[in-house]
Order: structure tokens, then sequence, then C-alpha cells
């Protein structure tokens, strides 16, 4: 789900080497080779910003705050992250990688320019999420490489490569406990008399005193149809619940919508039936779009929740959307090792609803992570 | 002068009653702002030639940048946003998702609100609708967009436009009455979280905890955002994000507490000691006290930045820290508050921007002196013909934690 992102992310992120060892980022950095050696690129140069870092994080476990960051990984040399933050910041900043050469990106001829000279004369240079860097920031970039070196996107090539790695699905664990947390105390206090958005602080409170690096809620203010993001008006508890929590656990999202309602309600039990159908098919090997044709027949007439797109589902890692929507007109599979945030619901004149689930995609089936309670 | 008295300002009920119809819910008198804005656009574009006006935003919430559309919509949607203006004063706001154009709709000050799933897509037609001419066309705050959806904007527009990206910054840099009680507001949320804080926090605590619980009450009482930065350390080397560090006796634990209420962000910076301070720690402290009260007697109307900046220098040149007055000892003297304008920028002493009556900034001569590490004093402030007014109503002092 799309929410509103804060000015800053509040929650701790140091690296901490005993769930992502230095090892692991060898291999990634390995691959990441084989990417450079395969476009004949002398580096690559990994944009990042507060908003989306999925690239970033992966290979340096670096998650901007509230601006931007750019990984310089030459083939051959050392590693080079450059903040966009003060020199008086750079002590914090180097605490949240393993990479020991950190600077502040505000003194560009010191920190971008030095590094280009390792690099020779000229050559290419892949690059990956440029597309986010704002055209300030490219013309910097463009103006250091003046036309010795050639910018060439390897976004496929990187997405091509990535898997889901074993610690990275025990971090997706670890987040989903702590959104099941959430979203527990989010639907207790709901269930208690508390109105949506008291119970939404509720459950972002419990996350967020379980170390959770960022959390975010949204609400129906009107019955289930549409859902919003904060207003602080704490209004009277109503018949009809339907919520959103997402999860930032080191580095990792976690999601679950929220639905409930005071009696018995067809449209909760069809969304409910469109997930079941979907959780039934999840597996190796099974096209996207037959999953959303499942789950859309067993939720029946009525057409999806407009607040879910056209989507059941879509991926979910160190980004709340990591591609891969199950649509109708998707074109994937579903692969081994793949973490699917899947949701199905509807809305019809009574309200709205929407069952979700976490799995993670198995050699034989899919695992359930997590439910909404 | 310095500290507001408490006068009816800090009266609570006389606040409340100020911000009775400043809700999330639209209201006359918010709505009156915003199209009041409008209608200045209008007359620039006439006054300029032009069009139409295109803002705005990518969905990132800078609590240090002008939030195009917020200012000429009132709405601060979840994801990349515009709003077009064109010269007759009709205007339509565009928001993605497109599942938020029923909430944007309510709220949004434009005449019309159209919800997309593609941004660019939409514009081109919504331009069409308002017969604007691409080549005569004026954009504000494209350049913060990433450069995929920039090619993919202009090339809905045809091209490349005119820019004026300081146009929302200057236009919302004087806070409208609503604004400046609103901002009110986030300082009496931010000092209430302040007083949680000396209450909740104890050895024994991670930081992240006292973040957490900070952050949770300040939203309680209606800050929908919040720029918290909360570290301790024996020796500070600067504020940063709340980490896992357990407090304990003798930590001094640094807080910039910046809620955010209905679009107006207010900060405040802390200095906390678990036990008893020093007295070279209270020795040092006063320096930042004085540096305040120093820069708050020279932020008059017409004053310059620099030369405000400059006088809080000044003390520390004063107590022997004159080599301390740069990174990585220290970053700005203070800066604007998004998200409607952050004039007049960073308070640094390369800046000739001229302060002007009614102008909402922080003012925060935080600095490192090597004898006690990195210490915070700061408020947020109004500029008036006498100098600065805290908007705050305890100003920052050296606060203890008894254990």
């Amino acid at each position: 789900m799309r929410t509103v992102q804060p000015c800053t992310m509040i929650g701790a992120y140091a690296f901490d080497q005993d769930r992502v060892p230095r090892d692991e980022f060898q291999i990634r950095i390995a691959a990441l080779n084989g990417v450079m050696d395969r476009m004949a690129c002398k580096a690559v140069l990994i944009y990042g910003d507060a908003r989306e870092h999925s690239e970033l994080a992966y290979f340096t476990n670096f998650i901007p705050r509230h601006r931007w960051a750019l990984a310089l990984l030459p083939r051959r040399g050392d590693v080079r992250l450059l903040i966009s933050m003060s020199s008086r910041d750079m002590p914090a900043q180097r605490l949240m990688t393993f990479i020991p050469d950190v600077l502040s990106a505000w003194t560009w001829d010191k920190g971008f320019d030095p590094w280009l000279a390792t690099l020779g004369p000229d050559g290419d240079i892949g690059t990956l999420r440029f597309d986010l860097m704002r055209p300030a920031l490219r013309e910097q970039v463009d103006g250091s490489l003046s036309n010795r070196f050639r910018l060439v996107a390897a976004d496929a090539e990187v997405t091509a490569l990535r898997r889901t790695r074993p610690r990275e699905i025990s971090l997706v664990r670890a987040a989903c406990e702590v959104a099941r947390v959430g979203a527990e105390a989010f639907a207790q206090a709901w269930h208690k008399g508390a109105g949506a958005e008291t119970a939404a602080l509720a459950g972002e409170r419990a996350a967020r005193g379980l170390a959770a690096q960022d959390v975010r809620t949204l609400v129906s203010f009107d019955a289930g149809r549409t859902l919003a993001p904060f207003r602080g008006t704490f209004a009277p508890r109503e018949g009809l619940l339907l919520g959103y929590i997402a999860v930032k656990h080191k580095g990792y999202w976690a999601e679950s919508f929220l639905s409930a309602s005071d009696g018995p309600s067809d449209i909760h039990t069809r969304a409910q039936a469109g997930l079941e159908a979907a959780l039934r098919l999840a597996a190796p090997g099974i096209r996207a779009a037959d999953l959303h044709a499942d789950a859309m027949r067993a939720l029946g007439p009525s057409p999806l929740h407009p607040v879910l797109g056209s989507s059941v589902g879509r991926r979910i890692g160190f980004s709340a959307h990591d591609g891969g929507e199950l649509t109708a007109d998707a074109t994937h599979v579903l692969d081994t090792g793949d973490v699917y945030a899947l949701h199905v619901g509807a809305r019809d004149v009574q309200g709205g609803a929407i069952a979700s689930a976490m799995v993670t995609i198995t050699p034989h089936g899919s695992e359930v992570l997590m439910r909404a309670p | 002068m310095p500290h507001a008295p408490p006068s009816p300002l800090w009266g609570w009920e006389q606040l409340a009653a100020r911000l009775e119809s400043n809700s999330q819910i639209p209201s006359a008198a918010k709505m009156s702002i915003q199209q009041t804005r409008l209608a200045a656009t209008a007359r620039y574009l006439a006054q300029e030639g032009l069009d139409g006006l295109v803002a705005f935003n990518g969905g990132l919430n800078s609590f240090l940048e002008a939030h195009a559309v917020f200012v000429l919509s009132g709405v601060r949607p979840v994801c990349a946003s515009a709003v077009v203006v064109d010269s007759a004063g009709a205007s339509t706001l565009i928001v993605t998702p497109a599942w938020e154009a029923e909430r944007a709709a309510v709220i949004s000050s434009t005449n019309k609100t159209v919800g997309a799933d593609d941004l660019a897509a939409v514009l081109g037609q919504v331009l069409t609708t308002h017969k604007i001419d691409p080549r005569k066309i004026v954009t504000v705050a494209l350049s913060t967009l990433g450069v995929g959806l920039v090619a993919r904007i202009e090339a809905a527009m045809g091209g490349k436009v005119l820019a004026n990206d300081k146009y929302a910054r200057e236009l919302a840099r004087l806070r409208s009455p609503e604004e400046l009680a609103a901002a009110e507001k986030a300082t009496w949320i931010a000092e209430r979280g302040y007083a949680h804080f000396l209450e909740f926090a104890r050895p024994g605590l991670r930081e992240y905890e006292l973040a957490a619980e900070l952050y949770c009450f300040m939203k309680e009482l209606g800050a929908e955002d919040n720029f918290l930065l909360l570290s301790a350390s024996q020796h500070n080397l600067a504020v940063t994000a709340a980490g896992s560090r357990v407090l304990d006796v003798g930590d001094t634990i640094l807080s910039e507490i910046t809620p955010c209420y209905q679009g107006q962000f207010a900060q405040i910076c802390r200095t906390t000691v678990i036990g008893e301070a020093s007295q070279l720690l209270q020795d040092k402290y006063a320096v930042l006290q004085e540096a305040m009260r120093g820069g708050q007697a020279a932020a008059v109307p017409g004053a310059s930045v620099r030369a405000v900046t400059q006088s809080m220098d000044d003390c520390f040149r004063a107590a022997g820290y004159g080599d301390f007055c740069r990174p990585p000892y220290m970053r700005v003297r203070g800066h604007g508050l998004g998200i409607t304008s952050d004039a007049p920028g960073d308070l640094v002493r390369e800046s000739e921007a001229q302060l002007e009556d009614g102008m909402v900034f922080v003012m925060h001569p935080n600095q490192y002196l090597p004898e006690t590490g990195y210490l915070m004093c700061g408020e947020p402030v109004v500029i008036t013909p006498s100098g600065a007014r805290a908007l705050s109503r305890r100003p920052a002092a050296l606060d203890c934690i008894s254990v």
C-alpha cells in the first residue's frame, strides 16, 4: 500500500553484523561483479533515497533516513558511500553500513571526483535506480563524468540476478512477527471499544516498542469504502473496521490489513474466500495472472477494492513495493524464495473488507509467514 | 524579550478556539489561505503572460522544503501529485494513486480533484481541459521529482518549460493567522512531548524505546509527522536518530523534537542529563543560551540571516570557541520549517536573505564543545519588530533526570 512518507525515519538502523554479516555482502557484491563483467562496466553506481532504497540497502545495508545516498562500487578497488548529510553527521551514518569509506555528498568534488579518477581515463559505468534521482544531482554526476564515461542502466540485469537470500527470509520472518504484534494490538484496541485512529496508534506503539524502524498506518473513516492517513481527529468507534499497518524492521517491510465488524459481514466472508484461493494456488511456477483470476473468482461478483488498484498482491522486502504485481495482465510466474504480500477485498454499499497474508514461495508450495488477525 | 510571556497565546482554550475550524476537515478559514494563494497565482500568470502554472510534489515530505502542492491545495497527497492553475484562476489537483482522489477531493481548495495511477498521462489531459498552451507553462518543484518521472512529464508538456522553483516558498513565506496558530499548536505539542520525555526517560531504557514513546505520545496530541532525533552519549558528537543504546547515569540525551500539525513543523532542541549535571556542563550550556538570546535580539525585520548568524557565532567566539563555528562542530544556526515555506532558509554566514515580520523558523545555536561534547538549545521563533519571539513557553535549559 502507498502511505504518507514521513519526514524522517526515527527507528534504530545500525548495521547488525550478527544478523547480516559481512560475508553476506561479499556474496551479493560478487554477483554484482558478474553483472559488471557481462556489461563491461568499470563500476556500478547505486542510488537510493528515504522512500525507495531496495537496491542500495541490498548491496550496502544503508538506508537513507530523509535524503539520499549514492554507493560507488568499482569492479576493482574500494567501495565508497556518499550520503546527503553534513560532515557533522558522518560518524552516525557510518554505523549503518559495513562500508568503511563513508563521506558527505555535500563536498562532491572531494567525494565523487577522486573516486572516479581511480577508474582510469574512460569507460562504461552501470547505474541502478537513477530514475529516482533529482535532475540537479544527475547533472552533477554528468558534469563529473564529462564525456569520458558513459552511464548504462543496469536495473534489468541486477533485478534478474537478485534472489531472496536465506538470511533475508529470516529477517522477513522477524519483521512479520513485529507486524503481527502491531496488528493484534490494533485489532484488540478496536474490539475493546477504541476508535479506528486510536486503535491504529495502539498498533503503532506496540510495533515501535519492538524496535520497528518505521510504522505506517491507514484507517477508513467511511466504513471501509476508502483508506486515509492519520488525521488526528480520533473519532469514536464505528461498527466496521478497515485498517492497515506496515512495519519496517531491520530494513524489511511486513504488512497487514485489518477488517472486522460487529455483525456478520458477507463482504468480509468473500474477502477471506478470495485470500484462501490465492493461498491455495501460491507455488513456484504458478502464473501471477492465474493467481489473480482464482482470487477474483472466489471473491465473487464485486470488483476488487479500489485501494488495491487492480492487484491481489505484490513482492515485498526492502521496498513495500518490490514489483511482481499480481494483476490480470501480469506475465511473470511465482518463484521459489519470493516473498509476497497478498490482499483480496471489495466494497459495496454496506462498506468494505480486505483479507491479507504474507507468504514465501517454497520449493513445493508456499509458507504463510503472517495472517491478518 | 526573547521568550513569550505566559500570555493569552498560551491559554490553551484561546488557542483551541483559534484552531477550532482549522482541522483536516476543510473549513472556511483554512480554505481561505489556499484560495488566496490560488488567486495570487492567477495574477502572477497574467502578469507574466503565461497560461498556466503546474506545481509538483513527489510524495516526500521534507521539513526543510516547501511542499508546492500543499501550499496551493491544502492536501498532502500520499504519492506524486500536481496542482494545475490557469490564468483565469481555475485549478485542478491531480493525485496518485487513483484511490486517493476521494479523500483529497474533500480537503482540496482546488476547483477539481482528479485521481490517477499515471501522473504524466493525466497531466496532459488536464492541461488540455484548462486550454493551457504547453509553451506558456511555468513549473514549480518539478526539479524535486526523479529524472524518470520528469522525463515523462516533460513529454506530456511538449518538452522543457520555464521553471520557478522558489514560487511556493516565496508565496507562503509569511504564515497566515491559521498557519501561525497551527505552528503554535505544534510547539505546544513539542513542549508537552518534552515534559513527557522528562517523566519517562530513565536508566535501562533503550534510545528507540524512548523515541517510540515520545513519538506516539505526540501523535496522540495530533502530530501528523515528526522529525524526531534523539540520541545519548557521555560525549556526543552530534544528535542522531535513536539507536539501541541503553541509557545510563551520566548520559547526556540530545533531542530535536519536531512535530508537525496541519502542515506546520515546529522544532525545539533540548539537552538532558541523566543524573546531576557538572558545573562545567552548566557553564558551557550557558554559552548556548547566551547565543540563543543574542540571535533572537538580532533577528528583527530587515536584518540579514548573515548578521543573525554572526551574532550567535560571536557569543561562541567570545567564549573562546571561534574555531568551532563550522562543520563538523555544528551545522547551521537554524533553518526554515516546511512544509509551507522553508524561508528564510539555513541560518548561515553565507546567506544574505532578509528577515520579514511574521516569518517563522527555528533558531538553534547547537554546538560541539571539546569539554562537553555536542549540546542543543533551540526554539521555533516568529519575527516581530522587537526581535525573534519564541513560540515555546519555556526556554531551553539544561535539564536533569534524577536517579
